[in-house]
């Protein structure tokens, strides 16, 4: 008996030590902006909440390199503490209680799944917080009315916004790539396809996608429309039901580590040789990574990617912030690394400007934030919150990816807006319209 | 509706049984002998698929040949967790059973994840676009190879469990632990070997979840797990039998539930038809009263 109680004792300890390795613990100090990063660690989403950390960090070392974070003319040290949502709603709850009430961080960053993010708001809410929000797309982030979310601030595009883009790029780029190719007539409708996680990132994208269609007036045909739940790794029967609709294209609204599976088994257990588009999270890495030989020809909706940038002033920044995050962490940064990159400086800055870390007036000062865009394209060049929905308004555009046998992976190229662009969409040769 | 598409759902349905039926199979086979609840089980299955992948990056062998390395590695695995686990608490209580087996999935989740890091993976099978009509489908031949590795292992245990005098003990020992004792059968000899074979089952899940080009990281194995429990419920506890049609009416119900009602319903379907079995039969399909 006394060895079985040693042993669980022993196993009791090696479970926190062990768990203990993965998060960095922070004890309350005096003379520091404590800034606090909720990030997916571990569960389904731990790949894009990893790059959102280390992003972070990469961001907090170039601000105490430069002296920390002025405040009234003083150079204040920042020190980030991330707290990990474990990809579940439970767990961001912890996560926000813990980093608020436990670490006393002066602002929170980050958030990446939007049901996660909206279960913890209400944490938010209560303790009055300010929280730059930099990876969950929903709108109802900040729409929502059922509490209070004036001190949320929405630092990425929301599927309304990015759901609406891809819609628009459909009807303007791609529905006459097809007609051409198919020699039919220019108001042949379009068969497009959804598949969407269940969640309401998922279902932000499938509301968005219907009414730009019905808004429009858009001579685009949703033959099919499927659902899958988040942290799903078989799509082969939804496939299935989406490949007996016979679709020109298939939009799907799904994190990285679903993307990916899901353009693999459709293009190599059902033949389904359509375009994939997807949404800006999946410009990843891990990603490409993943896709191999079979994201040849996909589309992704993007406003920053690891393996290209736009022509322009952003670029050398972006390249700069791309090695500083290779050279720390021998990888490239997603998406959701640069908006929470960006998110922290917008956080420090706040409390710059506010010249306290009075939570009342960062908040206002986030309001009133008036800063130039720094590593993606902003609209008006500024970054600043909008009277609203304080969200920011974020310049996008659309990639296409094309195999590269010499890395064994797929890279992409900037295809559209025509300003943006450096090469014009292809339809692959592989490529079946659809029929109806 | 198009009979096409609905022997494509069951032919998926099938093959994701495929991987249920080994899991819950082994799980079954331990639970059998030794009456024990591991809710870890799955994070062997996830163990299975990192030892598949890393020999296939390291030696480039055929993925499905890697399955005996992979199951023989879990065997030992098995073994090891079994002498120092399982048996110091063996008979303590079904709450001890329990917390152990959480803990050690925290403990196994963050050793892999030490080990071999976070980042979600994948294999290529050598086979794959190469595709085989069966019927009035033209299938991937990935799968075809899968439910025939499958099948091979079913009938490698049948014949272990019913033709050698270990697989007799084994069975006996599942049936009756005292009266095996009294006969003179090493019981814990039985523990140990079940546990092993158990994981070992599980680890060829592992292996074929990877070549059938399922993504993988340290924290897959839990949601299988509890699926796996679910046949087992479903096919009667300690029944190997249940464990294969439990396993196979899952994967069907599942996949043809996310076709016909959306993939939001396909584990609640599962579940339902997990209900409806007990409220019939409560001792599940296969199960006899006293498990």
């Amino acid at each position: 008996m006394k060895y079985t109680v040693l042993f669980i004792v022993g196993i009791l300890i090696a479970t926190a030590v062990i768990a203990g390795c993965t998060q960095q613990q922070a004890a309350p100090g005096a003379g520091e902006i404590k800034v606090g990063v909720i990030a997916s660690l571990t569960g389904p989403a731990s790949n894009v909440g990893k790059n959102m950390w280390q992003s972070a960090q990469v961001a907090a070392e170039e601000i105490n390199a430069k002296g920390g974070v002025s405040i009234k003319g003083t150079k204040v040290p920042l020190k980030l503490v991330v707290g990990d949502d474990e990809s579940t709603q439970q767990g961001g709850q912890k996560a926000a209680t813990q980093l608020i009430t436990g670490d006393k961080v002066d602002i929170l960053v980050g958030g990446y799944s939007s049901a996660v993010t909206s279960a913890y708001e209400q944490t938010i809410a209560e303790f009055k917080i300010p929280f730059v929000v930099t990876g969950a797309s929903s709108p109802i982030i900040t729409h929502r009315t059922d509490i209070d979310t004036s001190y949320v601030f929405h630092h990425c595009p929301t599927t309304d916004t990015y759901g609406q883009y891809t819609t628009m790029f459909i009807d303007q780029v791609l529905r006459p790539a097809v007609n051409k190719k198919l020699g039919a007539a220019a108001d042949r409708p379009f068969r497009l396809a959804l598949i969407y996680q269940d969640t309401a990132f998922g279902k932000g994208v499938q509301t968005a996608v219907n009414n730009t269609i019905t808004k429009d007036k858009l001579n685009i045909v949703l033959v099919s429309q499927q659902s899958f739940k988040m942290g799903e790794s078989d799509f082969r029967t939804p496939l299935t039901a989406i490949k007996a609709t016979n679709p020109d294209a298939v939009y799907i609204a799904a994190f990285p580590n679903e993307g990916a599976p899901m353009i693999t088994q459709a293009r190599r257990d059902l033949g389904l040789d359509t375009i994939f588009l997807n949404v800006e999270n999946n410009d990843n890495a891990q990603f490409y990574k993943d896709l191999g030989q079979y994201g040849e020809g996909a589309i992704i909706e993007s406003r920053f990617s690891p393996y290209t940038a736009p022509a322009g002033a952003l670029a050398d920044a972006q390249s700069t912030f791309k090695n500083s995050y290779n050279a720390k962490w021998g990888t490239f940064p997603d998406m959701m690394g640069a908006s929470t990159y960006e998110g922290v400086y917008i956080a420090t800055q706040a409390i710059s400007n506010a010249g306290t870390t009075d939570k009342t007036t960062v908040k206002q000062a986030l309001a009133d934030l008036s800063m130039p865009q720094i590593i993606e394209a902003m609209k008006g060049g500024m970054i600043s919150f909008t009277k609203d929905f304080r969200e920011s308004q974020f310049d996008l555009w659309m990639e296409q990816l094309a195999y590269d046998q010499s890395i064994g992976e797929c890279r992409p190229k900037i295809v559209w807006p025509d300003n943006l662009k450096v090469t014009d969409f292809a339809l692959p040769s592989w490529y079946k319209a659809g029929t109806a | 509706m198009d009979l096409g598409i609905l022997l494509q759902i069951l032919f998926w349905g099938i093959y994701a049984g495929c991987i249920y039926i080994l899991l819950a199979t082994g799980l079954n086979l331990i639970f059998g002998v030794m009456k024990i609840v591991n809710f870890a089980h799955g994070e062997f299955l996830m163990i299975g698929a990192y030892i598949t992948a890393t020999v296939f990056l390291l030696t480039g062998l055929n993925p499905y040949a890697i399955i005996l390395i992979s199951m023989l590695a879990l065997i030992g695995i098995g073994a090891v967790v079994e002498r120092l686990c399982f048996r110091p608490i063996l008979g303590t209580g079904k709450l001890n059973e329990i917390f152990l087996s959480i803990g050690l999935i925290y403990i196994i989740q963050n050793g892999v994840a030490v080990i071999w890091g976070d980042e979600w993976q994948s294999v290529q099978s050598p086979y794959e676009g190469i595709t085989v009509p069966v019927g009035a489908l033209n299938v991937p031949l990935d799968y075809i190879v899968i439910m025939v590795v499958t099948t091979a292992i079913l009938c490698g245990l049948y014949l272990f469990l019913k033709r050698t005098k270990t697989g007799r003990e084994m069975r006996a020992t599942s049936q009756n632990r005292k009266g095996a004792m009294l006969v003179g059968i090493n019981v814990e000899r039985m523990d140990v070997l079940s546990f092993g074979i158990g994981c070992a089952l599980a680890a060829a899940a592992g292996t074929l979840w990877v070549v059938s080009g399922q993504i993988f990281n340290p924290y897959m194995g839990s949601i299988p797990a509890v699926k796996a429990f679910a046949i087992i419920i479903l096919g009667g506890l300690g029944s190997i039998p249940g464990a294969i049609a439990g396993g196979l009416l899952y994967g069907i119900a599942e996949n043809s539930a996310a076709y016909f009602l959306g993939g939001v319903w396909k584990d609640a379907v599962s579940f339902i038809l997990l209900i409806v079995v007990l409220v019939i039969r409560p001792t599940g399909l296969f199960g006899e009263s006293g498990e």
